[in-house]
């Protein structure tokens, strides 16, 4: 430090004494010579001007309203005729954004000088009586001196301790600064880093508002937010759109009047349900659209709740569904329509086979035993039309097949993991199960009051999983190797073979009939499994 | 026993088994118009009444029976959803076991 750079502690609020003889001395000469006024005069007009700084900042609709301002106040409070201020940019680099009888070249020759980093914390002014006889390097004391400045002081503007800038006042001739006009000149820049801090904190509030309000606002689906009784508070273009509805007409919209009369109480218990428990909800249901026409709007809504934790309502998404609910409704349609058809056609079959085989030619054993084999074609149908033809659970196929084959349910026990069967194999395994069914009703551990039957099946870890599966009959009378070999035979060991691409082994223990199936499980067509 | 359906093999087919359970067909009809008629006029017990008719439904019928307080079963390859709860369905295709049980379980219920 040198002697004529005069450094404050902010803490302290105190000046460091001139420290020579004629430093001290020249003081009193400038004091006397700016024809100072009494202090406590000084005070009160101090005080003037400091409120109305404070109130002009605050009015200051732009950063030009508030740097004029802060000029202003600098000229007048601290006495001098030209002033600037300085804020640090993005870069940390201080930069120019006001000022007062400066010229360009000046500027442009001191842009981002600065005594201080933007890291400091809660810096001191610093003040320099006259700069030639700084410490200042010789080609900036010379651009000063250039400009007709020789008394000039940096005073920090302070944000929260944080340096967000600086104001400068600069004097003709070498000037030394009163505690007095310090404490003002501090006070001054903490003033305008508040005002200008608050000031950047509002104006990235409102573009962050408006980079949001926009977003909401021209997004490709339709944005609404309601209040907390479910009234609508906001609509974003593209729902404004959808029902007609001016921007000024928005709050005021009824829009549980669009509901189709078939929703209206569905999607009411919904919403109300959902606001009432302050949850998530996804809502499908037809609404009118300003042209009259009904869209299936899918809505997911989502509750939301104020800085305190208070329920403020709801905000969703609504997403027009009609095409794909449209689509979806005509696929089920059509497989129903195929599923009775196909069923309505083995039903046919089976007028045929009767037509065909009179009693004469074969015995009503055979055509009751074929009908029932179409039959639990049939029902393998049914549930492979409740999955779109996609798949079967294995589970399910069993329990249908067992239940249609007239079989005890209480005396087959079932166990296995959740498989899904694709189509042509679901088809297969009920064929194959109603022959076991059958054939254990007629001969086998059904044919009597005590045997029972354990279905059960596991199916080995991917890449390729192997379903086994396992009929183990036990308690019926003895079993003896058939004698020939029928449709329910063939069916079992050649066709079930054939359709599964697999081993099928029937092994006739006296015990009871042992039926094991082994083969590659197939990946359902959109199976989860 | 009247029977509406529009698939003369499959009307055979159950003209045939309710002869051997010991019922006499009335009918079949094959269209909405010729089964409403039966419907109305005949001296009938039951009636077994395929749910399309030509891709018409046959509720028509089934509703002058219900008038009439004759039980009406329903045929169909829909599946059960396809008529309203409470209603006796026959999914097709059946045997002639089933249609025996569900015209017994119809008569005792009715």
């Amino acid at each position: 430090m040198t002697e004529s750079v005069q450094r404050r502690s902010g803490a302290e609020g105190e000046a460091l004494p001139p420290s020579s003889a004629p430093e001290r001395a020249a003081a009193e000469v400038a004091a006397l010579a700016s024809g100072r006024e009494n202090s406590a005069a000084a005070r009160v007009r101090e005080l003037a001007a400091l409120y109305r700084l404070a109130e002009q900042l605050q009015a200051a609709q732009s950063f030009e309203e508030l740097y004029e301002a802060a000029l202003d106040s600098i000229v007048d409070a601290l006495r001098c005729q030209r002033a600037s201020i300085l804020l640090f940019d993005n870069a940390g680099i201080m930069r120019f954004v006001a000022w007062r009888g400066l010229s360009e070249g000046y500027r442009t020759a001191v842009d981002g000088h600065s005594p201080w980093t933007p890291d400091v914390r809660d810096p001191a002014p610093i003040c320099v009586t006259d700069i030639l006889t700084s410490s200042e390097p010789d080609a900036l004391k010379a651009t000063i001196a250039a400009e007709g400045i020789r008394g000039l002081a940096f005073i920090p503007l302070i944000s929260g301790r944080r340096l967000v800038g600086k104001f400068m006042c600069y004097y003709p001739a070498p000037h030394v600064f009163t505690d007095d006009e310090v404490n003002l000149a501090h006070t001054i820049g903490r003033q305008l880093g508040l005002a200008v801090a608050r000031r950047k904190a509002e104006d990235e509030l409102r573009n962050s508002e408006e980079r949001f309000r926009l977003m909401a606002e021209h997004a490709p689906v339709m944005i609404w937010v309601s209040d907390a009784q479910g009234r609508c508070l906001h609509l974003n273009r593209m729902l404004r759109t959808f029902w007609g509805v001016d921007e000024a007409a928005m709050a005021s919209f009824d829009w549980g009047s669009t509901i189709h009369p078939e929703d209206a109480a569905n999607v009411a218990s919904q919403i109300g349900e959902a606001l009432a428990g302050r949850r998530s909800v996804t809502i499908t249901g037809r609404y009118r659209d300003a042209k009259g026409r009904y869209r299936v709007l899918q809505t997911s809504a989502t509750p939301r709740f104020s800085h305190d934790g208070d329920f403020a309502g709801m905000i969703g998404v609504n997403v027009d569904i009609t095409e794909r609910a449209e689509a979806e409704e005509q696929r089920e349609l059509l497989l129903s329509e195929l599923n009775h058809r196909v069923k309505n056609t083995l039903a046919v079959v089976q007028g045929i086979a009767r037509q065909t085989f009179k009693q004469d030619m074969i015995s009503s054993v055979a055509l009751a035993a074929f009908e029932d084999r179409l039959q639990a074609l049939g029902q393998a149908q049914n549930l492979l039309t409740q999955s779109n033809w996609q798949s079967a659970l294995l589970d399910q196929l069993a329990d249908l097949v067992i239940k249609t084959s007239g079989v005890t349910r209480e005396r087959v026990s079932v166990s296995g993991p959740t498989i899904l069967l694709p189509p042509k194999e679901a088809l297969a395994i009920a064929l194959a199960l109603h022959e076991l069914c059958t054939n254990a009703r007629k001969y086998g551990a059904l044919s009597n009051p005590s045997g029972r039957i354990a279905l059960d099946w596991t199916a080995s870890e991917a890449p390729q999983p192997i379903l086994r599966l396992a009929w183990r009959e036990s308690g019926g009378p003895p079993v003896s190797q058939p004698e020939h070999r029928g449709f329910g035979t063939l069916l079992l060991r050649r066709a079930l073979a054939h359709d599964l691409n697999g081993e099928v082994d029937l092994s006739f223990e006296p015990s009871g009939l042992i039926c094991r199936i082994e083969a590659p499980l197939m990946k359902a067509p959109g199976g989860f499994m | 026993m009247l029977v509406v359906e529009d698939e003369a093999l499959i009307a055979a087919m159950v003209e045939d088994m309710l002869a051997s359970l010991g019922a006499v067909t009335v009918g079949p009809a094959g269209t909405l118009e010729k089964a409403m008629a039966l419907a109305a006029s005949e001296e009938i017990d039951a009636a077994i009444v395929d749910l399309n008719l030509r891709s018409e439904r046959s509720d028509p019928v089934a509703e002058i029976l219900r008038q009439r307080n004759i039980p009406v079963l329903f045929a169909t390859g829909y599946g059960a959803g396809a008529v309203a709860d409470g209603e006796r369905v026959l999914e097709k295709p059946y045997t002639m076991d089933k249609l025996s049980a569900a015209l017994t379980t119809t008569f005792k219920d009715h």
